[in-house]
């Protein structure tokens, strides 16, 4: 015991500081003070807790829980640092868990698995497209795998509650992740305990997002014409498929690191691949450890789940046409993560067996490889991830809307939901407005990938869009819509806004943004989800976290797991 | 020890590199406009 406590102790500071070091390689000019925004990555200064975001409004809850875990944590931070913290805990815990696995007491495997892990197309990829909230579920994921292994055992639920802690903040789509490592781990031990506690587990963290997500009029949407968008793609020679494999394969041609998919790197990276495969199977052909098979098992439904989109598209059509929740599968890459840590502790187990046969430099090899393969992913994806400050004119416009109590909301032009802003380097982002913001923002939710539209989803963009689509004037009705402010963002590629908005008084004019204000504007309601459901889900949700942290003297000297699970398997 | 913290500067001394090399590459390219402006991306 006093061993393997030593072992512990000394072995996670390092996969720790590694962690720290890559996160710090990879955000590079994102460290400067300012926000990093790129596609989904929307961080804004002094967010509030609005109804929207606890999805209380009627929209789809996809920003639930993890923007009012970002609001929260701005309340104690500058919200640039916030985003900072949570960015450089991804490759922390990433670097971390994976380390955790390998079933070694040698410090340079862990590593390797480590890196490998924090350090992957899959990371490069998934931070390039914003999706900060699924890599907080995904870095957590292999202490996931671990704590299912021991659903059953005593203290069991506890430690998986804790261990699902980030998927949970991350919300639907790091949960369901998560959700089917996990369920595939605890079933190949073939224990209906450990299975039972990992659905309620799920159940009871996924609450802050089902409950708005089921009570919202509009149910949940799906749009099975849109699954060819958002299906796997082949970012290097060997197709989709071997794209996956290699962890890569977002469907968004813009967000693949620069120089990735050449050739060369790919197929060594490729060859990197295989022999972790190939230590893992070794590793469970030769250790009677049913857990190991349940990851092995989690990464190849999550193999299958990732290619299903792109090459049976009508399959998961047919599902979303059921059920139209099984649109959380469309956007199939992001379930190679457990195929991820499979990679990950295979090559680790590869580096330890190359240790045991005095083969420093390929272990050594196996540390720096993920790393030399793709270089781009360095300083801020070669530039790509900078941090930028909210233009003056946002402050202004921000200072206005909040001073002011009459009742209405803001509408938001462009009608789009995504912009390439000037003053963000021209880098694409999510509209950033309805969380700088703190009064109820309608923005068109509708997103465009190449000439596929998913249809909006928020139930007032859907009433205004053919109004705002037509060309009409707008004033009059937006003013029967309960519209008290239009902001338009995106001045120079707007058109003629102020046509159609005679009659509105212009409250601001800057080059950044213009802002109208309607006077007299109807107080018009959101058709809300019952508050007092979600405020039950949410405290529901925090019982559990607080009881998964009662009677365990969490210290970094205690495993956060429980039993090492190295000295399970050796 | 002595091997964790080589592997350590290893892997910073790589990535370094792999930084310098990135940065001569992108060093003459430009703010990326990306167009259409309103889509979310293009695959």
């Amino acid at each position: 015991m006093a061993a393997g406590g030593r072992t512990w102790r000394t072995g996670w500071p390092l996969p720790a500081l590694t962690g720290l070091g890559l996160g710090l390689l990879v955000l590079g000019p994102g460290l400067a003070p300012g926000f990093v925004l790129s596609y989904d990555m929307v961080f804004v200064p002094d967010p509030g807790f609005t109804p929207w975001t606890f999805g209380v409004t009627g929209t789809v809850p996809r920003h639930v829980p993890s923007d009012a875990f970002a609001a929260a944590l701005a309340t104690v931070l500058p919200g640039d640092v916030a985003q900072k913290v949570v960015l450089l805990a991804v490759f922390v815990m990433a670097c971390m868990a994976a380390a955790s696995l390998v079933p070694s007491p040698r410090i340079l495997p862990r590593l390797a698995a480590g890196v490998c892990y924090a350090w992957n197309p899959f990371v490069a990829e998934r931070l390039l497209l914003g999706q900060w909230a699924l890599l907080l579920g995904y870095a957590a994921l292999p202490w996931v795998a671990a704590a299912a292994a021991d659903a059953d055992a005593r203290g069991g639920g506890r430690r998986l509650v804790r261990a699902l802690l980030p998927a949970a903040i991350g919300g639907f789509a790091a949960l369901t992740v998560s959700g089917i490592t996990a369920l595939a781990v605890a079933a190949a031990r073939r224990r209906g305990a450990g299975v039972l506690r990992v659905v309620l587990a799920l159940a009871v963290l996924s609450l802050p997002w089902l409950v708005p997500g089921l009570l919202r009029a509009g149910g949940v949407p799906g749009d099975g014409g849109a699954v060819e968008a958002f299906a796997a793609r082949a970012d290097t020679p060997f197709g989709t498929l071997g794209s996956l494999l290699l962890l890569g394969g977002v469907w968004n041609g813009e967000t693949v690191p620069a120089a990735y998919g050449n050739a060369v790197t790919s197929g060594v990276w490729l060859a990197v691949v295989l022999v972790a495969l190939f230590a893992y199977g070794r590793w469970c052909a030769n250790t009677d450890a049913p857990w190991q098979r349940g990851l092995a098992g989690a990464a190849a439904v999550g193999f299958a789940v990732a290619a299903l989109g792109a090459v049976a598209a009508p399959v998961l059509e047919g599902l979303i046409g059921l059920w139209s929740g099984f649109a959380v599968f469309r956007d199939g890459q992001q379930y190679a993560a457990p195929l991820a840590v499979v990679v990950a502790v295979g090559l680790g187990v590869a580096a330890d067996r190359a240790a045991q046969a005095r083969l420093g430099a390929v272990t050594a090899g196996a540390v720096l490889a993920p790393v030399v393969l793709l270089p781009s992913l360095a300083w801020g994806a070669a530039g790509q991830l900078r941090a930028v400050d909210y233009p003056d004119d946002w402050a202004r416009a921000r200072d206005i809307v909040h001073a002011d109590e009459q009742p209405g909301v803001v509408l938001l032009l462009p009608w789009a939901a995504y912009r390439s802003p000037q003053w963000n380097h021209g880098r694409r982002v999510l509209d950033p407005l309805p969380r700088y913001l703190h009064r109820r923002v309608i923005a068109n939710d509708a997103v465009t990938v190449d000439g596929t539209t998913v249809a909006a989803e928020d139930p007032r963009a859907v009433r205004l869009d053919p109004l705002i689509r037509s060309g009409a004037a707008l004033t009059e009705a937006l003013r029967r819509e309960g519209v008290r402010y239009v902001a338009v963002d995106d001045p120079a590629n707007a058109g003629s806004q102020a046509r159609r908005l005679a009659g509105a008084k212009v409250v601001l004019r800057g080059r950044d943004l213009v802002l109208y204000r309607i006077d007299g504007a109807a107080d018009v309601r959101d058709e809300r989800v019952p508050t007092a459901a979600v405020a039950g889900a949410w405290i529901v949700t925090g019982i559990a976290i607080v009881w998964s942290w009662l009677g365990s003297a969490i210290t970094l000297g205690t495993p956060l797991l429980g039993r090492n699970p190295r000295r399970r398997v050796d | 020890m002595r091997i964790a913290i080589s592997a350590l500067v290893g892997v910073l001394l790589a990535a370094v590199a792999s930084f310098g090399a990135v940065q001569l590459a992108s060093a003459s390219q430009k703010d990326p406009v990306i167009k259409p402006l309103y889509n979310y991306g293009s695959r």
